[in-house]
């Protein structure tokens, strides 16, 4: 795996998609935590049995995500399952830093909405 | 560099915190403008006050509900009329406004008769609308009027009519902002689940943020019939006060304006366990993207594709003709927030357009951080701007197209640049495949407009014309 593979998505991820950015640092974690996990069982050709509604949520996001880095980064689908296990953990991991442990939005730990 | 302390904030220099430039290599876990904060003394704010943002934005778009402002005729008057949302059953919202008028004798000896006169007159002189907004005002509030006992007093004697009470005075919080929250709020913990809906389809969802400005509403209602999704609620474009008592029951819900209506996603997905999907309305990759997430929830992909097919066979060749001729033109956006991050990288993409300067009035921290996520390098990112930066910033940046709204777009005009309102639209709508178009139209309209130019022209004599600017300098 590049650091600079992981850079390209994360880049993609920053500029495209809001679920990244929602109002509190749980739900951020959250749609991190759910989308790039879908999108990584659809890059690794595993297919989404889930039917319970924050499941089929995930689903949507992944499949415009996975769809527009299949797009974008063809180098993509040449990864060996491993490899887009260990790619998309740091993509996750760089989004967790950036939009919630190192974000200087100060209403991101609110209790209340 | 990043935070940006302009040469006419030197008296206030507090203001660099509001201010940012992005450069290379930076983003918003090293600088992000503090908003959503009080403005600084000696600043001339463009914002609006809570109960604006209560009343303006989201309450007086519904078309079946009297909206009751319990305070002196000026809070009525001015939220009234000054956004175009209209509706399909006569633009009720807009022919009719409703005020206590509060004058001095009523501060001093209480309010609430009045109020309760008002409520019951209102009722009386339209016998056809049994649904209510009451809101109070600054003075109201400081006098301690109990609006929630006199509503529920018109209840017990009505009850065939039904009141929401929003307890939201201009001085509540430090923008219009305060008053999306107190609604939102107010509404699911009072309001919602009070009512069943008719369940019309397998597939359901509540459009959340979006206000029909000039039927952005009612255009992508047709993209939800053609997809078969029953649209339980709209909050609160085109809709209804029951209908929003219904929001409970949908399946999903699809937010466009996270700012003013995330509150009630957040708590309707706590509450009801409802997904919250965030969409961008605006722009042709947007919509289509937005419509893709949506029919992937319900399994209806093939219905999306063909309706994507559908728009993109009718209306890209038209914008596209538009992006021929926007190609490489400047733009600076100025509205409340949302929208900064919504259009900078949709004309960017869908138009050939560069944004040089964002302001938001009433934006937080998370809209920053989205929009500095999505805008360019060498963009101006400000908060809560006031008049004389916007001068500074437009020398730095030199826009060709200003979107922002009438009182700071008529400040503009007179340094002959144009300007579309982007808060109520020229010639809208806006959103969906349709509305983009409209906009890349006016936004060609303006930037290619020689009236603004030639309006700088002295015609009045001698052999050369003279610029009025330079005259003036």
């Amino acid at each position: 795996m590049s650091e600079q593979q992981v850079l390209q998505l994360f880049d993609y991820v920053q500029k495209r998609y809001l679920w990244q950015f929602f109002s509190r640092s749980w739900d951020r974690e959250e749609n991190i935590n759910g989308i790039v996990a879908a999108a990584a069982d659809m890059l690794n050709g595993k297919h989404n049995h889930k039917h319970a509604p924050m499941d089929r949520l995930f689903y949507a996001d992944a499949k415009e995500m996975v769809k527009d880095f299949r797009e974008n980064f063809p180098w993509i689908d040449e990864l060996e399952p491993t490899r887009i296990d260990e790619v998309m953990d740091s993509l996750k991991a760089m989004l967790i830093d950036h939009t919630i442990t190192k974000s200087l939005n100060h209403e991101l730990n609110h209790s209340l909405y | 560099m990043p935070m940006v302390l302009l040469e006419c904030d030197k008296a206030i220099p507090e203001r660099e915190k509001h201010i940012y430039l992005k450069v290379e290599g930076e983003d918003s876990r090293d600088y992000l403008p503090i908003s959503n904060a009080s403005t600084i003394p000696g600043t001339l704010s463009e914002r609006g006050c809570a109960f604006c943002g209560a009343k303006l934005v989201i309450g007086g778009v519904l078309k079946d509900t009297i909206q009751m402002i319990h305070g002196p005729i000026g809070c009525a008057y001015d939220t009234w009329h000054t956004k175009r949302y209209p509706t399909d059953n006569g633009h009720f919202n807009m022919k009719y406004v409703w005020s206590t008028d509060m004058k001095e004798s009523h501060i001093v000896f209480g309010g609430e008769k009045r109020l309760e006169k008002s409520i019951n007159e209102a009722f009386d002189e339209m016998p056809d609308i049994k649904r209510m907004f009451v809101y109070t005002t600054c003075p109201t509030a400081l006098i301690g009027d109990d609006i929630k006992a006199v509503a529920k007093k018109v209840m017990e004697e009505r009850p065939d009519v039904d009141i929401f009470c929003c307890e939201c005075p201009g001085f509540a919080g430090v923008s219009q902002s305060k008053g999306h929250h107190v609604l939102n709020i107010g509404w699911i913990n009072e309001k919602v689940g009070t009512l069943e809906p008719t369940i019309t389809s397998d597939y359901t969802m509540n459009f959340i943020g979006d206000f029909n400005i000039q039927g952005d509403t009612q255009l992508l209602q047709t993209y939800w019939d053609r997809l078969g999704i029953q649209v339980i609620a709209h909050f609160t474009g085109n809709g209804t006060y029951d209908d929003l008592r219904c929001m409970h029951r949908a399946q999903l819900n699809v937010v466009n304006c996270a700012r003013s209506s995330g509150y009630i996603a957040n708590e309707l997905k706590k509450q009801y366990g409802i997904p919250r999907l965030d969409i961008d309305s605006w722009g042709f990759s947007y919509m289509a993207e937005g419509i893709r997430k949506i029919c992937a929830f319900f399994g209806i992909e093939e219905r999306g594709e063909k309706l994507i097919e559908e728009e993109y066979a009718k209306w890209k060749g038209k914008l596209d003709w538009y992006k021929e001729r926007l190609q490489g033109k400047k733009m600076a956006i100025w509205t409340g927030g949302p929208r900064l991050w919504h259009w900078t990288k949709s004309v960017e993409d869908d138009l050939g357009i560069q944004v040089v300067a964002m302001s938001s009035k009433f934006g937080h921290q998370e809209d920053f951080e989205k929009v500095i996520a999505r805008g360019q390098n060498g963009t101006y990112y400000i908060d809560d701007g006031n008049e004389l930066e916007f001068f500074e910033i437009i020398d730095l940046v030199k826009p060709d197209v200003i979107f922002t709204g009438p009182r700071v777009g008529e400040l503009v005009k007179k340094l002959h640049i144009p300007y579309v309102n982007g808060h109520g639209y020229h010639n809208g709508p806006y959103m969906g495949f349709e509305g983009f178009v409209n906009l890349a139209r006016d936004t060609y309209n303006a930037v290619h407009n020689p009236l603004l130019k030639l309006a700088a022209t002295d015609i009045r004599g001698g052999e050369q014309p003279v610029r009025f600017l330079e005259a003036a300098e």
